[in-house]
């Protein structure tokens, strides 16, 4: 199997509280919060010249550290019994490990098997070279591809499972300002699969309106061909 | 969910919890701040590239040209700043430079062969003297200081026991040292390096700072023989005579060191020197260069540099600052009563518009020179002549003999000292739990790109 994620329609586990309840993400006066109004658009685009995989590389060692210093501040309450999976919606995701095989795990299991994988992409010499002269992977694309797909899977549990605490350690308004440079970073290269975030595209819609005109125009729900402006770049290599 | 629905007044939460919180909204909070910024100065290097390419009127081909070597340079610099700079990443060549709370090495960067002069400050040091203000301090004039006359700082860096300045480095030595192998300068000699320390002081009080430690051993000269300065506030106040409450149960009545004081100037000038060296390494310190409102309750302000250039300009005339002393009680008491202190010996030669700058800048702060504008300073008899627009493009007072690029012959030699050697766990204070107090010490500049130094054989041959 390649590394396409199997969307699994498991039964959750427990009861489930309301849709309304558990989406107070969602809530006005929450999707309102940031850190800085910058338009992130014009941030994320690759500046003249520079090296694609170099302006990639930057970006995305960085949302690694960030996402992971994100949810160190909730890995307190998220266990082995409160997340006994990594859960987002009704969507379970499951680790597949170096050889394919499929792993069941609890959130917190998942969030270390990605932090962990991640690191050692991030600090391996050959993937992220850090020398002056040393030139990156052919592959080094696709492997930024799977860690943007990884580290999406925890933002979005954060907030599925964890913005209530977020919201009560006051670091909503950064959650919000890093998930939305994350996804327009990740737009502006074609990095995720849209049918991969659709279950977040609520949250986008509303986060990423406001910040950088990348919807000039409600298009409602976009599952199917994402967002217009998702793919409607050229790169420069 | 273990968590029950509404309040937050009572949100339970671990110590080690409520310090990742911390962490994480510094890091965010200036990450985010930090980007804006870089993005910004992304752009105006670039406009400043086209604009400098019309004004030299080069051909499309040519400006095409200098556009893909800017952009090679802005792309090692992403790179430059998603390294994780350690000291594994620099070979340490020697120790130049040691001080009270740390040393000086000059060193190699291993993968790009440039010279830089590493600052090395013991963290322990600097905690248990709450010195974190400080760090931050010299760090950020560092970072802002983007002129001529500050020494350039390209990366700083941390570990668990040192903090880490990766500066230019500067052959030409320090004036400290200069004046130990000259004993005085020529008055002409003298106006060239007051008139340059005055634009350097003035520099950074118009970026809001003060120095307040200017002295002979934090002026540096650089490969042509110009004046920087260096070492803000890292240090500042560190040093014990350097604070009020060193002197507390003393009095400031007049010195009794009369032994001493009825020395000629020629035996005063020889014991400065022999202890000049080990006083710049002593944590206690002196408060020769210091100003006397810094002692006093009502405070004080930029002025207090000037005070500092004034003590300087009569040692290098002299041949040892006004109040120097054997103890810095005694240099104190001279300090707070300059005014019948502060005297020239007979036999030295000396000019009267010499005599007259330094008593204008060692007097008290109301009437010190400079209290109205640095333009006071500069309309003094003294500096007639001086061409304050092209001072630093002419050729200085004292050319500087080096032979390369890590030429070191204008510094003492130093022993080998423990400070970057590993110590055992079991005998280390933990200072982990206060890291965050250092967050965000970390920084890369752009141009330290451009700091060449030799380059390995083997990155040429890969070039080619």
């Amino acid at each position: 199997m390649d590394w396409l994620m199997g969307k699994s329609k498991a039964k959750p586990n427990g009861k489930k509280p309301a849709a309304e309840e558990r989406k107070a993400y969602l809530e006005p006066e929450h999707t309102k919060a940031r850190i800085t109004d910058f338009q992130f658009k014009e941030l994320v685009v690759l500046p003249r010249e520079i090296d694609l995989n170099e302006w990639l590389a930057s970006n995305t060692t960085t949302f690694f550290h960030h996402i992971n210093l994100q949810y160190s501040t909730i890995s307190e309450f998220c266990t082995g019994e409160t997340c006994q999976t990594m859960a987002v919606c009704n969507t379970q995701y499951y680790w597949y490990d170096e050889r394919g095989k499929k792993v069941k795990c609890t959130a917190p299991q998942y969030v270390d098997f990605v932090m962990s994988s991640v690191q050692k992409l991030v600090t391996d010499e050959d993937v992220f070279p850090t020398k002056y002269g040393r030139e990156f992977p052919s592959s080094f694309e696709s492997l930024v591809r799977k860690i943007c797909r990884h580290l999406f899977h925890v933002l979005a549990h954060i907030y599925w499972a964890h913005f209530k605490e977020t919201l009560a350690l006051e670091l909503h308004g950064h959650l919000n300002t890093l998930y939305v440079h994350f996804i327009l970073f990740a737009r502006e290269f074609n990095l995720l699969d849209p049918k991969e975030t659709a279950i977040m595209d609520d949250l986008t819609e509303v986060l990423c309106s406001g910040a950088g005109g990348v919807h000039s125009g409600g298009s409602g729900d976009g599952a199917g061909s994402g967002g217009p402006g998702a793919q409607n770049h050229v790169k420069e290599r | 969910m273990a968590m029950t629905a509404g309040t937050t007044t009572t949100f339970p939460m671990s110590n080690h919890t409520r310090e990742r919180v911390t962490v994480a909204k510094l890091t965010l909070e200036n990450f985010y701040s930090n980007l804006i910024l870089q993005h910004e100065e992304r752009e105006t290097r670039q406009k400043k590239l086209e604009v400098a390419m019309e004004e030299e009127g080069l051909a499309d081909e040519e400006k095409k040209l200098r556009r893909s070597q800017h952009a090679r340079k802005e792309t090692e610099f992403l790179r430059l700043k998603r390294t994780r700079l350690g000291l594994d990443d620099f070979e340490s060549l020697k120790v130049i430079g040691r001080g009270a709370f740390g040393e000086v090495r000059l060193v190699q960067k291993k993968d790009t062969g440039h010279i830089y002069a590493m600052k090395i400050l013991r963290k322990s040091d600097m905690l248990e003297k709450e010195q974190v203000a400080h760090i931050r301090a010299e760090r950020d004039i560092l970072v802002e200081a983007d002129g001529a006359w500050v020494v350039k700082m390209f990366y700083s860096f941390q570990d668990k026991r040192n903090l880490y300045l990766i500066m230019e480095f500067l052959p030409g030595g320090d004036m400290m040292t200069l004046l130990m192998k000259k004993d005085t300068l020529t008055e002409e000699e003298t106006q060239f390096y007051i008139s340059e320390t005055v634009l350097a002081i003035d520099a950074i009080h118009q970026l809001g700072f003060i120095h307040r430690d200017i002295k002979p051993d934090n002026l540096l000269l650089d490969a042509k023989g110009h004046v920087k300065l260096s070492d803000f506030g890292l240090c500042t106040g560190l040093k014990k005579a350097h604070r009020t409450e060193f002197y507390r149960n003393l009095t400031h009545n007049p010195p009794s060191d009369f032994s001493f004081q009825n020395m000629n100037s020629k035996r005063k000038a020889e014991t400065w020197k022999k202890n000049r060296r080990q006083l710049a390494y002593s944590t206690v310190g002196t408060p020769d260069y210091i100003a006397p409102e810094v002692f006093m309750q009502t405070g004080y302000n930029k002025l207090c540099d000037w005070w500092s250039l004034g003590v300087i300009m009569y040692e290098m005339l002299i041949g040892y600052p006004p109040f120097c002393s054997e103890t810095p009680q005694e240099t104190y008491r001279k300090v707070m009563n300059w005014k019948e202190t502060l005297v020239f010996p007979p036999e030295v030669p000396i000019s009267e518009k010499a005599k007259d700058l330094i008593l204008r800048f060692c007097i008290d702060s109301e009437n010190r020179i400079g209290n109205s504008g640095v333009e006071e300073i500069k309309g003094h008899p003294f500096f007639e002549g001086v061409d304050w627009e092209h001072i630093r493009e002419r050729p200085a007072a004292i050319p500087i003999e080096i032979k390369s690029i890590d030429d070191t012959s204008n510094f003492d030699d130093f022993p080998e000292s423990d400070i970057l050697q590993p110590v055992p766990n079991t005998t280390e204070p933990d200072y982990k739990s206060k890291d965050w107090v250092f967050l965000n010490y970390t920084y890369k500049r752009f141009e330290g790109l451009t700091q060449r130094g030799s380059i390995p054989t083997y990155m040429k041959a890969g070039k080619l």
